[in-house]
């Protein structure tokens, strides 16, 4: 009785399990009827189903990263870019996604395929340095729509696909290195001539200043000799010419003075001036 | 039952023992029975009991779906019926983007600037998680994928930048305009991470240009060198030479004050001596010149006076050249005998 009982609730419970799914917030699941499509669980919780007869297939809901492998690329000006494309996309519509690709792996290798068939014809109609630039955004958005519009038909949505990379193909590297380091030289160059030019123009100045500024002290001390020299003799012009025949005198006995010295050999007369009362003591005047 | 394995020796009758330990167990299952599930019973419940510590957020599923969000304390979920993740949402953290601890990863780091020249960024990114379930349930590895969005971030930012810009004063813009750039992919791919900081933690040249740029740095110097000398050579001029400018004219005008003091001198000198001679022309006249030929004469040491009856009749000779020699050689008397006669 108890045996019976017990047997019953186990297949009860075997019963319960395969009639319930739980989805999770991250996933989404198509539910088939021996192959044949039936419903789809893109909500998560709890759902049921018919037990035994149908399957769950569970897929990603969450937004899917896929970093395609980098491949080179011809741009506008022919030059080769190696660019690294990665996309971000989602399963919107899981019954058709089933039915396309099946599964991730399938779904990323067509993604692959559109994404660079696609990239190849925008890189192809810019110019390189535009892509590295500023035309990344529009071109990236611009290949985004279209890549966009063929992965609908596999039930996906394509969030973004951006480029990761984009660089130049090793053997045109070294070249922009021969470049960049060319470029350097002469910006040390200018820099060092800079340096010169800027020195000289100080020194320049520099003697410049001196030169005026001794130039003008001379002018200023050649004006106040002068008027030094004008001062004095205007001094002595109005003194001196009170008694001109005076001063005459007064100044030749100065001279006399000054420039007769005590080894000058003198040889006077008595009919001198001086010596006149050593010859005729007597005579008056 | 031990007992059995030492009678005969011929080992354990199986039919037997299966039938004694399945009698066992069934009086044990109908003793401990009960006992044994509330236990169970009891562990499974305990299982519900989860913690949601400081600086995290519990987010509960029921069945799969998303039910509640849970905030730091102790807390219970139905067992196999609800399922808890517990994000913290508080810790900032980082993703190095160009280098791995101390290496370099060169793939990653070295890029294109837009002047088409090669740099090499090392980028660290600090982010926290901003909303548990975005991030838990809506982005498929979160972490990997700010990792890759951080490299498309930072480099086409880079690419729109010259390169001298991006190694010295657009650093800001370019820090600036990568965390909001990363900050758009990710809300665009609802990652649910909010990026606090981006930090450009190194930015060089490669290693194949490296001498390049510092010889550039050191003609930097150079030129810094050259001006500083070059100011060096004013600053030691232009105050030496004011100096000097300055000690010209101050002696010039000393030299016109000085001038004019002396005429002033002399010139009072000669008035008084006129106000004094206007008084007794004649007697100061000869005073003066008598005074004068006395101090005049008085110290000359060869001296001769020729009467001007001599001086009528003979050939005055001189003995100019023995006066000379004499006077070279301080003979003097001779001179001064003839003289005195």
């Amino acid at each position: 009785m108890i045996r019976t009982l017990l047997i019953a609730l186990l297949g009860l419970v075997i019963l319960g399990f395969s009639s319930v799914f739980v989805i999770d917030e991250s996933e989404q699941a198509i539910v088939t009827q021996f192959g044949q499509y039936k419903w789809s669980a893109t909500e998560p919780g709890l759902h049921f189903k018919t037990p035994f007869v149908q399957d769950v297939h569970r897929m990603e809901r969450r937004v899917i990263g896929r970093d395609t492998t980098p491949g080179d690329y011809l741009t506008l000006d022919k030059k080769k870019l190696v660019a690294d494309p990665v996309a971000r996309w989602r399963i919107v519509d899981p019954l058709l996604f089933f039915k396309t690709v099946q599964d991730e792996v399938r779904a990323a290798r067509r993604l692959d395929d559109i994404v660079k068939s696609e990239m190849r014809s925008e890189i192809s109609s810019h110019e390189f340095g535009d892509i590295i630039g500023n035309g990344r955004s529009p071109l990236m958005a611009a290949v985004t729509t279209r890549v966009r519009d063929k992965a609908r038909e596999y039930g996906i949505y394509v969030v973004d696909v951006r480029i990761k990379r984009a660089d130049l193909p090793r053997d045109v590297q070294e070249s922009v290195f021969q470049r960049m380091r060319a470029e350097r030289d002469r910006e040390a160059k200018r820099y060092r001539s800079e340096g010169a030019e800027e020195a000289a123009k100080i020194r320049a100045k520099t003697d410049k200043d001196v030169t005026i500024l001794l130039a003008k002290a001379y002018q200023e001390a050649e004006k106040l000799k002068g008027e030094g020299d004008g001062d004095s003799t205007r001094i002595y012009a109005a003194a001196y010419g009170k008694d001109a025949e005076f001063y005459t005198f007064a100044r030749t006995l100065e001279a006399y003075e000054k420039s007769i010295s005590p080894e000058t050999e003198l040889v006077l007369s008595t009919s001198s001036e001086l010596f006149r009362y050593m010859a005729r003591p007597a005579e008056a005047k | 039952m031990r007992s059995r394995f030492d009678d005969d020796g011929s080992g354990p009758n199986i039919a037997e023992v299966v039938a004694e330990v399945s009698d066992a167990l069934r009086g044990n299952v109908r003793r401990f029975g009960p006992l044994l599930f509330a236990v169970l019973a009891v562990a499974v419940v305990v299982t519900g009991v989860y913690s949601v510590g400081p600086g995290e957020q519990g987010v509960v599923r029921r069945f799969g779906r998303e039910h509640r969000t849970a905030a730091p304390g102790l807390h219970y979920a139905i067992p196999l019926v609800e399922a808890v993740n517990v994000v913290n949402i508080e810790e900032v953290r980082r993703v190095e983007v160009g280098f791995n601890g101390e290496t370099t990863i060169n793939e990653e780091a070295l890029m294109l600037t837009g002047d088409e020249n090669i740099v090499e960024v090392q980028m660290v990114v600090q982010y926290r998680v901003a909303d548990p379930t975005r991030y838990l349930f809506r982005l498929r590895d979160p972490e990997r994928t700010l990792h890759v969005a951080s490299e498309v971030a930072l480099r086409s930012v880079v690419g729109r930048t010259n390169i001298d810009d991006v190694m010295t004063t657009g650093r800001q813009q370019v820090q600036a305009a990568t965390r909001e750039l990363l900050q758009a992919l990710m809300d665009d791919y609802e990652g649910g991470l909010e990026i606090t900081e981006v930090k450009l933690d190194a930015v060089d040249a490669p290693d194949e240009v490296k001498d390049a740029f510092n010889a550039v740095t050191r003609a930097r110097e150079d030129k810094e060198k050259l001006v500083n000398e070059a100011r060096g050579y004013q600053e030691d001029k232009v105050p030496r030479a004011r100096g000097e400018a300055q000690s010209i004219v101050r002696g010039a005008e000393a030299y016109k004050e000085q001038r004019v003091l002396r005429a002033q001198g002399d010139a009072d000198k000669f008035e008084a001596m006129l106000a004094e001679y206007q008084k007794a022309k004649n007697v100061t006249r000869q005073r003066l010149y008598i005074e004068t030929m006395e101090r005049v004469l008085g110290p000359i040491k060869t001296k001769m006076i020729i009467d001007q009856g001599v001086g009528g009749e003979t050939v005055p000779l001189l003995p100019l050249r023995a006066a000379a020699a004499a006077g070279a050689a301080q003979a003097a008397p001779v001179a001064a005998r003839e003289a005195s006669r």
